[in-house]
């Protein structure tokens, strides 16, 4: 139980006793006055609850407006997408940028190569990931302590300081512009991450599972497998979106090491950008379509994804 | 436990996924496999950019017809080109077969491109632009075929050049018929004219370089070094040169400094200024339901006091010496000459043999083409410095010290200053 | 027959340990390496050792100073203002309480869009004559004429403008972690301290961010590395410029090495780059984070 500073009163009241507890409770006449059960910091009076939910929907507008206008953008027809002066909604709603940006050679392979890629890169990095953050946490090794503190260093590389060694290196194993050599990329910024959740995951869970197992004839590794990876599963499933999405967006490695074969989406909404002209019809349809399964998918996981969170920042 | 049934199934499908992922891995969905691994066949990857794309369709289809060589365009933007032809060459593997290059690249790839010698027949030399011809020309061998040329001409706004009273208006103000521009004087008069009531005369273009070049070349001077490579950046005809670029940015939409090709098309067609100095493809490019689609006149670049001069912006096909195929790669080079013309009716609408444009320019449509033949064969055209530096230079040099220039710099100190930096860079 | 538990908890980091070494250590090796060499562009070309050269010559650039300090300008904006509103939108979230659930939820979009995109929209949001910003700010009259604040072509200011995308971003990010650690301060410390008199300014500064301390110290430093690294918005945005005005450690690192074809220079740069971001996250780590010493 972390023991918080004794509060300094600002008007010069009486400070407290020495001998007084840390935590009284408050009374039933003090939450009335704040209204019926909200504890802590939750507003109580309505005036405050109103100001605040006004603050919030600003909030909202603010920050979901830039997408909304992508999405509008997206229906307007190209030569009304660089209207001057610009408008938010569209004159006449068309597909005619979607028909034009997946027609595109290359766009749709584009798409099966990024869910290629981030599949695998995915798995990869939880197959090394889950091990290596067991045998930090569980054992606490001096070996164990470097090699997270290894981990944070590499997460600190520029990819673009590494991006045209791994590229040659690939090409020299004959792996040049494959969906394999980008994935090994991705966990390469990944595998940090992941290696760090899935540590505070391990840290939740009390050693008395593995303990019962071992004692229940249990190999070391099976109580891993068995008893602990079970628990942990919430924690794995958010590492693993976390992974995923790391994978999804990434763009510099797949500018750096794909050409023909591998290119993944990002590349191509990036390739919008012509020397002559500026297709902002196709590029926003593109991004749209790019983003919108993503979203989707991770507003329907978001509890588990906010629960993962909330684990993985208290233990840092 | 239920959880343990949800791994399971998780797991099941995750493996399933993965064994999928990894079974198709090995060849990316993009397209057949690239040519380093694939010697011999008749398939060429062509790496292009999007005018290019258009401009080789026809061909491709032509050459497939013919020689059975399949052609896969690879479509990148013009900057993201450059990289990738640099990280590729520096990696050692490439994966195309055949790339189009900007004339100011051949310099830089000379090292990793193959020659094609044998392509360029006496025939062949005298049909194509006697610039493009020595520019083909690096070090004793031709490394690059002419695929197409462009030029900036002048676009302007027949319509508003008609109208009576603006006739009479302008008549009455600068004391000469108002008329398709000639001269800088008249360039700067007509921008002046017509910037009211929303509309402006004119664009600035800060982002891009070859505009100004033009100038300096219509001011007598050639581009930035001369034949000696000795830089001469600062000398008269270039500070006339940006004097003149930069006086016309108060009758020019504000935000010169990153106005790039795209942006100036762009207020062009949306009928936002009056006149714009252009490359010749854009007047076909005019879409159908602009606001001024049907109002656009076409004539050659002004003239400075060394005449009608502008910048060619050619484009070279080239065969990278690491392809391994080669044969297949040069048939199709071949068939890019022979069916040259193919490449006018494309949206780009641009060829590189002489009679080419000649067998369209008198067509309804191609109204842009003598004025582009006469600004290729005019009295001061002539083509950028063969440096390797030169894209650095562009990047680090020019285009820096032009924003800086529309921004309201001093061009003696700018281009001053620029000398020495260009000094430095070719140590 | 059994294994010592250290040995067993060595045989589970090692495939982990074994890619990172091979796809991390060993080409930042040859980054290092390739740093003392003046290297030709076109594979298969000249490759010269030059010792120092390349390092004395990545100091003298204005380029490599100019950029340096960009960086950590352009780190410091987008991570405080990043902390800063993820903080009150994270406090806005728990003074609502439950209610407000679902619009954390909504919050949390950000997070799922790729930076290329975002990049994207808003060079789109800002660019002159074509951006909507501008628009609407002549509209509301707050300005007279739509292009009067150039966002990315004044060099002035195109450097925070490039931030924007960034931290509309990670905001997301930053609100989410920090409303989890809220979560865990227990409310009757807080009621305590009502009780006591505190007032909202105090409660915040003496009790929440006190506790939070732990969480706040981690996501900066991981953020702010984020942050130095940042090359997708900003190359879709401006591309480093106008003038260079918008040049970044990694674009201009990008441009040495693929761009002007001088790879021996990058690597120097890139090598200078890593050892400044290990020392600043060094001390960041020693003096704000203390592992182990808050339990």
């Amino acid at each position: 139980m972390r023991t918080a500073e004794r509060v300094r009163h600002d008007g010069g009241a009486t400070p407290m006793a020495p001998g007084t507890p840390s935590a009284p409770v408050a009374t039933g006449k003090e939450r009335m006055r704040r209204g019926v059960n909200r504890e802590g910091l939750e507003a109580g009076r309505r005036g405050t609850r109103t100001l605040l939910w006004v603050l919030l929907a600003a909030a909202m507008v603010l920050y979901g407006f830039p997408f909304l206008y992508l999405l509008f953008t997206s229906f307007k027809t190209p030569i009304d997408t660089i209207a001057v002066p610009p408008t938010i909604l569209p004159r006449e709603w068309t597909l005619e940028n979607y028909a034009n940006a997946l027609g595109r050679s290359g766009v749709p392979a584009s798409f099966i190569n990024s869910i290629q890629t981030a599949i695998i890169s995915t798995v990869l990095s939880l197959v090394l990931a889950v091990p290596a953050a067991y045998g930090i946490t569980r054992y606490k090794t001096l070996s164990g302590r470097i090699f997270i503190m290894a981990a944070l260093v590499t997460r600190m590389v520029p990819p673009v300081a590494i991006g045209i060694p791994l590229a040659s290196m690939m090409a020299s194993m004959g792996l040049a512009d494959t969906p394999i050599a980008l994935s090994i990329a991705h966990t390469t910024i990944s595998l940090p991450l992941s290696i760090w959740l899935m540590s505070s995951f391990f840290e939740a869970v009390p050693k008395d599972l593995e303990e019962a197992a071992t004692v229940d004839g249990c190999s070391r590794l099976g109580a891993l497998w068995r008893v602990v990876i079970p628990v942990v599963s919430g924690g794995i499933a958010v590492t693993a979106i976390f992974a995923f999405l790391a994978s999804w967006n990434e763009f510099l490695f797949a500018l750096l090491m794909t050409a023909i074969r591998s290119q993944t989406t990002p590349v191509v909404i990036a390739n919008f950008q012509t020397q002559f002209g500026l297709d902002w019809g196709s590029m926003t349809a593109l991004a749209a379509v790019y983003s919108i399964p993503v979203i989707l998918l991770t507003l329907l996981l978001q509890r588990r994804i906010v629960a993962g969170m909330t684990l993985g920042a208290v233990k840092g | 436990m239920s959880t343990r049934k949800n791994i399971n199934r998780l797991a099941t499908i995750g493996g399933i996924c993965t064994v999928v992922a990894l079974a198709a891995s090995g060849c990316g969905a993009g397209g057949p496999a690239s040519s380093s691994g694939s010697a011999g066949t008749s398939t060429v990857n062509v790496l292009v950019e999007a005018g290019g794309h258009a401009e080789l369709t026809g061909v491709a289809e032509q050459c497939k017809k013919e020689t059975g060589v399949d052609v896969n365009f690879v479509e990148l933007p013009y900057d993201g080109m450059f990289n990738r032809l640099s990280s590729e060459f520096s990696s050692g593997t490439v994966s195309f077969d055949v790339a189009a290059l900007d004339s100011v690249w051949l310099p830089s790839f000379k090292d990793a491109v193959q020659p094609i010698d044998e392509l360029f027949t006496d025939e062949a030399k005298k049909d194509i632009f006697p610039a493009l011809v020595k520019e083909a020309n690096v070090d004793g061998h031709f490394i690059g075929m002419p695929a197409w040329t462009n030029a900036e001409i002048i676009l302007y706004r027949k319509d508003l050049f008609e109208d009576a009273k603006n006739k009479a208006d302008f008549q009455a103000k600068y004391g000469y018929g108002l008329a398709a521009p000639t001269t800088w004087k008249q360039y700067q008069d007509i921008s002046a004219f017509f910037t009211k009531d929303g509309m402006y005369g004119t664009d600035v273009k800060g982002g891009v370089e070859t505009e100004w070049l033009a100038h300096v070349l219509q001011a007598g001077s050639p581009m930035v070094l001369d034949a000696n490579n000795k830089v001469v950046i600062d000398n008269a005809a270039h500070k006339e040169a940006l004097d003149f670029y930069t006086s016309l940015v108060k009758d020019a939409p504000s935000g010169a400094a990153q106005v790039d090709w795209a942006a100036a098309q762009n207020l062009f067609n949306q009928g936002k200024t009056a006149m714009t100095r252009f490359w010749a493809h854009a007047y076909r490019q005019i879409p159908k339901d602009s606001a001024v689609a049907g109002k656009v006149g076409a004539a050659p670049m002004i003239a400075g006091s060394a005449g009608v001069g502008g910048v060619p912006g050619p484009w070279y096909l080239s065969v990278p010496k690491a392809t391994k195929n080669a044969d297949a790669a040069k048939k199709f080079v071949k068939c890019a000459y022979d069916y040259n013309d193919k490449g006018i009716e494309s949206n780009l609408g641009l060829a590189a043999r002489i009679s080419a444009f000649e067998k369209y320019q008198d067509k309804p449509g191609y109204e842009s083409f003598k004025p582009l033949i006469q600004t290729l064969n005019g009295k001061a055209t002539a083509t950028r410095p063969a440096t390797e530096k030169w894209q650095q230079i562009v990047d680090t040099v020019l285009v820096p010290m032009l924003q800086k220039a529309v921004a309201g710099g001093d061009s003696a100190t700018l281009l001053a200053d620029a000398k020495k930096q260009i000094e430095d860079l070719l140590k | 027959m059994r294994i010592s538990d250290r040995r067993f908890a060595l045989f589970l980091m090692t495939p982990a340990a074994l890619f990172l070494a091979v796809f991390v250590a060993f080409p930042l090796f040859r980054l290092v390496a390739d740093s003392f060499f003046k290297i030709s562009p076109i594979a298969g070309g000249s490759r010269e050792f030059v010792g120092l050269d390349n390092y004395v010559r990545a100091f003298a650039s204005e380029a490599f100073t100019g950029a340096g300090w960009r960086t950590l300008a352009y780190t410091l904006v987008v991570v405080t203002l990043e902390f800063a509103l993820g903080l009150g939108m994270a406090l806005l979230f728990t003074m609502l309480g439950k209610s407000s659930q679902i619009w954390r939820t909504v919050f949390m979009y950000p997070l799922m869009i790729a930076p290329i995109v975002a990049g994207l929209l808003w060079k789109f949001l800002m660019i002159d004559n074509f951006g909507l910003i501008g628009t609407l700010l002549h509209q509301a009259g707050i300005l007279s004429d739509p292009n009067q604040i150039g966002w990315l072509s004044d060099p002035g200011i195109v450097l925070y403008s490039v931030a924007v995308p960034d931290i509309w971003l990670t905001t997301s990010f930053m609100c989410l972690v920090l409303f989890a650690g809220l979560q865990n301060i227990p409310g009757d410390l807080i009621e305590a301290a009502r009780l006591d008199g505190a007032r909202a300014p105090a409660l915040l500064f003496r009790i929440i961010l006190p506790l939070l301390r732990p969480v706040i110290a981690v996501a900066l430093v991981v953020r702010g590395i984020d942050a130095a690294r940042a090359f997708d918005t900003i190359l879709i945005q401006t591309n480093g410029g106008p003038q260079s005005a918008s040049e970044t450690m990694s674009l201009l690192i990008y441009r040495t090495m693929i761009r002007f074809g001088d790879p021996g220079l990058a690597s120097a740069m890139g090598t200078l780059y890593l050892l400044a971001m290990l020392a600043v996250a060094f001390v960041a780590v020693s003096t704000i984070w203390r592992p182990g010493k808050d339990n």
